[in-house]
Order: structure tokens, then sequence, then C-alpha cells
């Protein structure tokens, strides 16, 4: 098991390597110059080109990449363009925002998109079946702006039940990480109906059945543990997603996470703070995918990895 | 200390919620930004939302007030000598940062060559370049700036290179504002000034939060604290307002109609210094020529596109001077709607045919864009085949300081209130690209009226001389003139003492305050 994670942790290696040098790539072709944003809407020549020369941006691209991965090496991202302050330390205040809205919209998909799928499978063609499969039907459907922007109308504005946007305690979880997780909650109710359908004709759950056990023993203990590989597989490309922040929902909401860091980056071409989160968010994918062929194994025995 | 600062928020918001009235018995407010500041040292205010975060912790020898009147700040008072190039400031006695370090004289100087200093990495010394020996300073040529200099502990002077009228006003932009010397380790993150709210967090792309100064020069804010929410979305902004978890509220474009029907008395409507403009690029094919920039303001219905795509928040531009700026002129003749005439123009010029150009737009900016959208409607039945190009505000900003651009639709924020603020940047030959002049217009006479302005001591021979050019420039076209905005925002039924400041370092938040019931 040690030995599996360090080899495959030794595998990424190549991946983030490559990650560095097409967003280095991407990004310095790119049009926009991060100086014009520090400078802001008037500036004179003479100081652009002293912050550029600063900044090293004029020196020829290898010779960046190099100095550039050196810091990395040395554990340095780098600082802010914008800002002046060190990459790692605003990753570090926003990743657990992002991560704290992540876990409670996987949380809120696992719980409802699972129970939703395997009640909707009992009763295939049923009432329940019907009216569950068109509500998850909408919620893949609908934007994500849009449900966001509803939900603080109805539950923020004219109930005023809940915070209309910030961070801070549950209440101000409650609606993001349910515009967050919506989508989910829906693929996964879906996906996990599919997959409890698919098993549920197979022969073992016939034999099971026939040896006379109780019809939830047969449905959660055989049935729902079989189905679990795909519903794992959505699980984890999700999280993996959420954890790299969301761009949308946190903007609706003001969350102070990834996904706002990083498009504000963008748009003022904060080279190095837009490097140190495509890294940052590509380990993190890289790990929640590791996590994810783990849970494979432990739920379906048949799996190894040696 | 992580924790303390989110349950201040919670309870803040909490406090604003109902009614306002904080632990002290005096009330709470709450305004937002749009994004994150940079930082919150001065030397880095290069934007809106950290000039006014700026203008909140710190002071400058001169300020503007809501209404964009030049008053006293730091110095109380200030005289200029006869050649008007040497200027002495007064410090006001007594004055205090917010650690109890007295204000000194050298504190302003080296606040100001801090700005200058290269390693400083600020990107905006231009405020402080009519000093003598600045720009060498920045330019690393010289190892001190020769033109500041302390008269003891309660004065400064300044030498100049040239007279300059407007010199006041550079030093009451955020930029020009004091820190301790030397400045605090981390004064961008935890900032010390003497202004009227003490700084007190910081929670990134959340909220910053502000306590009164008790001891601030002009009297204590009527308020115990500041909350500023960043807010990135329009309409979660109205929410949060109307949920009345913010204090005041610009109101969205979408939501004009509806607001001035269900809240017309929470309704503030102010002229801003802003001007919204198509640069068209004045050495770029067919728009070389006068005839055809003039063809393009005659045949753009900008009144109709104000009051419709614009929910009529603006007054028709006329020139590029504001009105509420000395040299403004809205009655001047404009280009009247004529569609017969533009064509006449175009055919005039040899484009009987009909052009083709590039109309660009960021995409951000919802309401430009739509503007854009019609103006590429109206120039279609004169002949001028717009293609519109859309582009993230950066790449949008790179290809228009460049001059790739044909005709690109922007809008011009006042740095200081002054008619030169909307002439030497936009219209000098000097200001090219990144200085502001995206139209490329370039006038020997409007360059020499331009420096003369500057070096014009005597306000009302320059307000003269602003009214002289900004007709000179509005009869070149070298912009599609479109319109001022106004302001419109909506303010809590209990707030008072807050006005829509018309630039945006002029509101301090100090006599704003939440009416008891």
């Amino acid at each position: 098991m040690i030995r599996l994670v360090g080899r495959r942790l030794l595998g990424t290696l190549p991946t983030l390597l490559g990650v560095l040098v097409v967003a280095f790539l991407l990004l310095n072709v790119a049009p926009g110059d991060p100086v014009a944003a520090m400078v802001g809407e008037r500036a004179d020549a003479a100081t652009i080109a002293r912050l550029r020369a600063e900044l090293r941006l004029d020196d020829p691209l290898p010779a960046r990449f190099g100095h550039y991965v050196w810091g990395i090496v040395r554990g340095d991202l780098g600082r802010s363009y914008i800002t002046a302050r060190p990459i790692a330390q605003d990753l570090k205040e926003r990743f657990p925002k992002t991560a704290e809205l992540a876990l409670a919209a996987m949380t809120l998909a696992a719980l409802a998109g699972i129970t939703l799928g395997v009640l909707s499978a009992v009763r295939p063609g049923g009432a329940f079946d019907r009216i569950a499969m068109l509500l998850s039907y909408l919620g893949v459907s609908f934007p994500v702006y849009w449900v966001g922007l509803l939900l603080i109308l109805v539950f923020a504005v004219a109930l005023r039940w809940l915070p209309p946007s910030g961070s801070g305690g549950l209440a101000y979880l409650v609606l993001p990480a349910l515009t967050l997780g919506m989508r989910s909650i829906a693929f996964l109710g879906r996906m996990t109906r599919a997959a409890m359908l698919d098993v549920l004709s197979s022969d073992f759950i016939r034999t099971a059945r026939a040896k006379g056990l109780g019809s939830r023993a047969v449905i959660l203990r055989h049935g729902f543990r079989n189905a679990l590989i795909p519903v794992i597989t959505v699980l984890g490309l999700d999280t993996g997603n959420y954890l790299t922040g969301s761009i949308l929902t946190e903007t609706i909401f003001g969350w102070p996470g990834l996904g706002r860091y990083v498009l504000s980056a963008i748009e003022k071409r904060d080279l190095p703070a837009i490097q140190g989160s495509i890294l940052f968010m590509s380990v993190v994918f890289v790990l929640v995918n590791l996590v994810t062929d783990l849970l494979y194994a432990k739920a379906d025995p048949r799996i190894t990895y040696d | 200390m992580r924790a303390f600062p989110e349950l201040t928020l919670a309870a803040l918001v909490a406090t604003v919620a109902c009614g306002g009235r904080g632990a002290g018995g005096r009330a709470s407010l709450a305004y937002y930004e749009t994004y994150d500041p940079r930082s919150l040292d001065p030397a880095l205010s290069t934007d809106v939302p950290t000039g006014e975060m700026v203008t909140l912790v710190f002071d400058g020898l001169t300020r503007f007030d809501p209404d964009g009147n030049l008053g006293p700040g730091l110095a109380d008072r200030w005289s200029v000598n006869r050649d008007g190039r040497r200027y002495v400031f007064h410090l006001r006695p007594g004055v205090k940062f917010h650690d109890g370090t007295p204000l000194t004289a050298a504190d302003v100087r080296q606040s100001l060559v801090r700005v200058l200093a290269p390693a400083t990495r600020g990107g905006r010394p231009w405020p402080l370049y009519p000093i003598a020996g600045a720009e060498d300073y920045a330019a690393g040529r010289a190892g001190d700036v020769t033109g500041i200099r302390t008269l003891g502990d309660t004065a400064v002077a300044f030498e100049l290179t040239q007279p300059l009228a407007i010199f006041p006003k550079f030093l009451a932009m955020p930029v020009a504002s004091v820190v301790p010397a030397p400045p605090p380790a981390e004064l961008g993150q935890r900032p010390v000034g003497t202004g009227p709210w003490r700084f007190v967090a910081w929670q990134h792309d959340d909220y910053l939060l502000f306590a009164r100064n008790p001891r601030y020069w002009e009297g204590p804010p009527a308020a115990d604290t500041l909350a500023v929410r960043i807010i990135p979305e329009p309409l979660t902004r109205a929410a949060e307002f109307e949920a009345g978890r913010l204090s005041v509220v610009e109101v969205p474009f979408g939501e004009t109609a509806r607001w001035r029907r269900a809240h017309p008395a929470w309704l503030l409507e102010k002229p801003a210094l802003r001007v919204v403009y198509v640069a068209l690029n004045n050495r770029r094919g067919p728009l070389r020529d006068v005839r055809v920039r003039q063809a393009i303001n005659a045949a753009v219905n900008v009144p109709e596109l104000l009051a419709s795509v614009y929910g009529g928040r603006g007054i028709l531009a006329r020139g590029a001077i504001p009105p509420g700026l000395a040299g403004s002129d809205t009655g001047r003749r404009g280009y009247d709607y004529d569609p017969a005439e533009a064509k006449r123009l175009l055919a005039a010029a040899g484009y009987g045919g009909g052009i083709d150009l590039q109309l660009w737009r960021a995409a951000a900016n919802v309401e430009l864009s739509r503007v854009a959208q019609a103006i590429q409607a109206q120039l279609e039945p004169v002949g001028v085949r717009v293609e519109l190009v859309e582009r993230d505000a950066s790449s949008q900003r790179e290809a228009a300081r460049k001059g790739e651009t044909d005709m690109v639709i922007l809008d011009w924020w006042a740095d200081y209130p002054d008619a030169d603020n909307f002439l030497y940047p936009l219209f000098y030959s000097g200001s090219f690209g990144p200085g502001g002049n995206y139209a490329f217009y370039s006038d020997p006479v409007t360059d020499s009226l331009i420096l003369r302005a500057r070096r014009t001591t005597d306000d009302a021979r320059r307000t003269d001389l602003y009214r002289r050019i900004d007709e000179r420039v509005f009869r070149a076209a070298p912009w599609l003139y479109l319109w001022f905005p106004k302001d419109l925002w909506a303010r809590r039924p209990d707030v008072a003492g807050w006005d829509i400041p018309v630039i945006f370092n002029g509101q301090r938040w100090t006599r704003a305050r939440v009416a008891s019931h």
C-alpha cells in the first residue's frame, strides 16, 4: 500500500512538470501585460519599462522558466506582481475556504444523490422515481448562476433565513453548498440509479432473494455495495473539481476561495499567482485521483494494484 | 487571532441587519468593494478599491471632499511663491499616527520619496514627477529627491520643475498619503496611518474591518466601525443591501427602472467625474480623416443610446470635461444625429462605398458591451461596417495602448477633480497609449495649449484655456463622444451623513451614521 502510494506519487512528477511547462508557455504567449494591471489606467512609459525589468519580464523565456522552476524546487512560489504578497500564503488562505465549500457540497451531494438514486431504483418507473428523475434532469440543466441568484433572492432577501453572501458560520455555507452541489446531486442520483438497476437485475441478487434475505438487506448489502464503483468515480471527479475552486459559485456568493483568486489573477495577468495556482490545483487533483483509486480497491476486493 | 475577525464580522453584520446599533451605542456601517484591494500600502494604490481603502486609513497633505473640492488635510495651510514653482505646506499641529507616534515633516518627505523609489514597485510615481529631481530619482539617476525639503518638523517645501497650479490636487491622490517613517513591516497588510479609521482586520476576498480613530484631527467618525465586504457580483450586492446588510449600494444597471419605482426614497443620483467614449484611432486607416470621425459622430443617435441602453444614467458629452469641473461646457453645439450628413461626410472623404472597422469591447463590462453593440447597429446604415472584437479587459487595454484598435469603447475616471485630468492624459501627444491618449490624437496647437494651461496660475485664465482646448479637440472628433455618467446609489433609510463622492477618494465615511430609532 505504502509502496503503491509512493510509486503513484513519483509517477505524477512528469505530469506536474508538463503542467508547469504548458502553463508557463501559454501564459507567456497570451496577450495582456501584467505590468499594465500594476500601473493602472494611466502610466508613463519609463515606469512600465522599469517594472518590466524589475520583474525580469524582458528576459528570454528559457531563462525565466529556469528561474521559476528553481524557485519551486526551493519551495518558493514567488510573490504576486499585483499585491506583492507571497503566493504560497495566498493559497494557504484560500484553500481551506474552498475545501470547506467542496466538502459541504460533496457531503450534500453524496447524501442526497445516493439516497435519491437508491430509492428510485427500488421501484423503477414508480411515482418517486419519476419525480426524482425529473428533478435531477432539471438539476443538471439549470445554469449555476441562475440557481445561485434565485436561492439568494428566495432564502436571503424574501425569507431572510440565510445570509446572501460572505463566509463565516454554517449559515453562510448552506446556499453556496447547495448551488455548487446541485449538479452533483442530480448526476449522482442518476448514476446511482443506473448502477443499482444494473446490479439488482444480476444473478447473485436473485440468489440472495431466493435464499430468503429481506429486501432491505438485498438492496443495501448486496446491491448498493456493488453499485459503488461508478458512484465513487463520479464523487472523486467532482471532489477534484470542487477542491480546485469553483469560479461561478464563489463569485455569486462572494466566497473567498481559490476560484475567485485564480480568476482575478488571470484578469490581471498576475503570472506568478496563476502559475502557482495551476500547480497547486494539479497537485490537489492528482491526490484526489489517487485517493479515488485506493477507494476502488476498498469497495471492490477484486481490484488490486500490485 | 484568525477566528476573532470572523466573529466580529458576523456580529457586525448582525448589528447592521437589526438597525445597526453596535455594542458601544454607536452604529456600524457596511460598505463594499467589487474586488480585493491590491494592498493597503498607499504606494500601491493604482486602482479604485485600493485608493478608497487607503483613503480611510491615511491622510495626504490635501484632500477632496465628496463634491470634489480641494481642502486642507494634514497640511492646514500652504503657500506658493510668485513664480508658482515653490510650495510650502505647513503641517497641522498635534496629529498622531494610529500607534501614537506624532506626525513630522520627515514622515511626509520619506513617504513621497518611497513612492518614487524603484524598489517600491508601486507603479504610480507620476503625480510626484512635477517635483524637481523626482523623475531622476525614480529612474535611478539620482540618490535623492532634491525638490522635497523639510523645514523643521512642521513644514515641507516643494520645488517644482515648472509652475503647476494643480499641484496641491496631485498631493490629494491616495498615492501621496503620508505613512510613518520608517514604515512598519507589512504596511500593505497592517497599515498604520493618521486617517479617520484604524485598521482592524483583512480577510482577503472576504472583508476588511476598520474601527473609528478616536483621536482623528477632524473629530472621530460618527460610527464605531466600518466593515468593507468584497462582493464581486452586482446582483449579490443588491441582495445584501436589500437584506439590510450594506449601508449603501450602487444600483445595478438592470435594476434601474425597478428601483426607481420601488424605492425612490432610497436613491441618490449625482453626476460623476467620468466620461464614456469610443476612442477612434486617429492614426489608423480611414479614421485618419477628420470627416470620417465626424461622420461616425453624426451617424450614432447618442441620446437614444443613453436613454435606452444606458438607462438614462448620464449627461450627453459635448466635449471631454465633465460638468462640475471648471472649463466644462455642456451647452456646446454637438454633432446632431444626422445619418444623411454622415453619408455625405464619408463620400466627401472618398469612402462612398463604406468602410470596415473593428470596435473593441471588454467582455466584463456588460453595460459598455451593450452600448458597443448598439453603436455597431447604428453605424451599419451609413456604410460603416463594424466588427465587434470582444476581449478581456487586459488584452483590450494592451491592444489599445499599442494602437492596434480602430475603435475601442472606454470610460475614464478622474484621478483629481480638474479639467487637466480630462485633457492632458487623453489628448496630449505625450500621453499616447499607456498615458491615456488611446485615440492617438496629436495636434501641436492642442499640445501647447494644454501645457500652457498647466503653467497658468490664474484660475480664470486657466478655465478659459480648458474651454478652448475642449472645443478645439471636439471639432477634430478624436472620439465618438458619448456621455458623462450619473452615479445612482441607494442608501439605507436609517443611514445619514453619506453622499455619493464625485471622485472615488472623496468619501471618508466620517459623518456617516445610522440614525437611532
